[in-house]
């Protein structure tokens, strides 16, 4: 009877011990995104900041931003955004970039001339599985209409969007842009960015 | 798809729930298998009774057996397991300490509540033994600090130390393990007790 059971146990668990031991190992990394759920990123735009946020960052001096230049270092030693560094798409799996863009301490922002660029750097690292990556809203071209140089709003405009003006002004002011124009007076007190602080993403741990 | 929280598609809580629930089952598969009986568990010290050796490598068998097949189908992702990081002297002297208790109390710290769990008496006092040697060990914890930090090896894994991959190790354990239940079952017969039938209502 017990000579049985053992018998049987070891008719199931020796072939399935001899498949295990001749199959390789899998080693491949697991995508940490289905197709659909990347889909449903892209399509949530999820992983855009806005050009007002990161300036206000700037301006706050906000230790966890890390503004990070996916173009040619040609165009970074042209122009680039105060305090970023230079990660060339093309250079983004090089391991030595690899603390920079898989790290849970800082809110890593890419940004490129337009979208694509960095759209591709996110969508690189998301598929990694990598945290806190995000994708400045518009590049460079919408910092510089936004931030730079921004449009004044017409007479009569609402409230808020004069307010918003006054704040890019300002921004722009404090990070080198060329508004210098005088703010509509009825509102310039409040010319001080608001402190809005993005809510960093919990990091998740594996473990007992 | 796995581990599961790790891959954030079920939540910290339900976590929980499932860690509960595989809970009671472990406490029913050590009372089914009589584990809350200390002499049962005590024969495993004497050789009169290795139920507790055959459930616990079949059980590990299995799991390992479980996990490399589902990492073969890419269900889990083997690297997000985690693994006890190993402090070779702190885990010697636990595991004399832990041992010269089993064979004394008669349960292991497990067994114990599922023994309390059913009325026993002398599991009840083992478990107030278990709070006793927490209090001593937390309160006097200075005094080991630096045996127990002692010889941090990290987290080895056994098929990396002798060098070959986790299917062949795993064969090597199932092999070894069915040895071990051949020779537990003649050492049943040979140091048998006029006292005690294994499997005992």
């Amino acid at each position: 009877m017990k000579g049985k059971a053992r018998l049987l146990l070891a008719a199931i668990i020796i072939p399935l011990g001899l498949i295990i031991a001749a199959v390789p190992e899998n080693t491949t990394k697991q995508y940490k995104l289905t197709p659909e759920q990347m889909l449903e990123e892209v399509n949530g735009g999820t992983q855009f900041i806005h050009p007002d946020e990161v300036a206000n960052m700037l301006i706050q001096k906000d230790p966890t931003l890390q503004l990070i230049d996916v173009r040619s270092a040609d165009e970074y030693e042209k122009f680039s955004l105060p305090n970023s560094i230079n990660i060339p798409l093309v250079d983004i799996l090089n391991p030595q970039w690899s603390d920079y863009i898989n790290q849970d301490l800082k809110l890593n922002v890419f940004y490129s001339n337009g979208t694509n660029d960095a759209n591709q750097a996110w969508m690189i690292t998301r598929q990694l599985g990598y945290q806190n990556n995000y994708v400045l809203q518009g590049g460079v071209n919408y910092w510089a209409e936004t931030i730079m140089n921004p449009e004044a709003p017409a007479e009569g405009s609402p409230n808020e969007e004069i307010i918003k003006y006054n704040l890019r002004k300002g921004a722009g002011m404090a990070l080198g842009g060329e508004a210098v124009n005088a703010a509509p007076a009825t509102v310039s007190k409040s010319a001080k960015p608001p402190i809005t602080k993005r809510k960093k993403k919990k990091a998740v741990q594996g473990g007992c | 798809m796995g581990p599961l929280i790790v891959n954030e598609i079920i939540s910290e809580n339900a976590n929980m729930l499932f860690a509960f629930l595989i809970g009671i089952g472990f406490g029913y598969i050590l009372e089914a298998n009589g584990f809350s009986s200390s002499r049962r568990l005590a024969g495993m010290f004497y050789g009169y009774d290795t139920t507790v050796l055959k459930v616990f490598f079949t059980a590990a068998v299995v799991g390992a057996l479980g996990l490399l097949f589902l990492s073969l189908f890419g269900q889990i992702d083997l690297n997000f397991i985690y693994i006890n990081p190993t402090y070779l002297y702190s885990a010697i002297g636990g595991g004399v300490i832990m041992g010269a208790g089993f064979i004394l109390g008669g349960y292991c710290p497990g067994t114990s509540f599922c023994a309390a769990s059913i009325g026993k008496i002398d599991a009840m006092a083992f478990i107030g033994g278990i709070f006793i040697g927490i209090l001593v060990f937390t309160e006097g914890f200075p005094l080991w600090e630096e045996f127990y930090n002692a010889k941090f090896l990290g987290a080895p894994v056994l098929n990396e130390v002798i060098g070959t991959s986790r299917g062949v190790l795993t064969l090597g354990i199932i092999l070894v393990a069915l040895a071990m239940f051949w020779v537990g079952e003649w050492a049943e017969k040979k140091f048998a007790r006029d006292d005690y039938t294994i499997n005992q209502k």
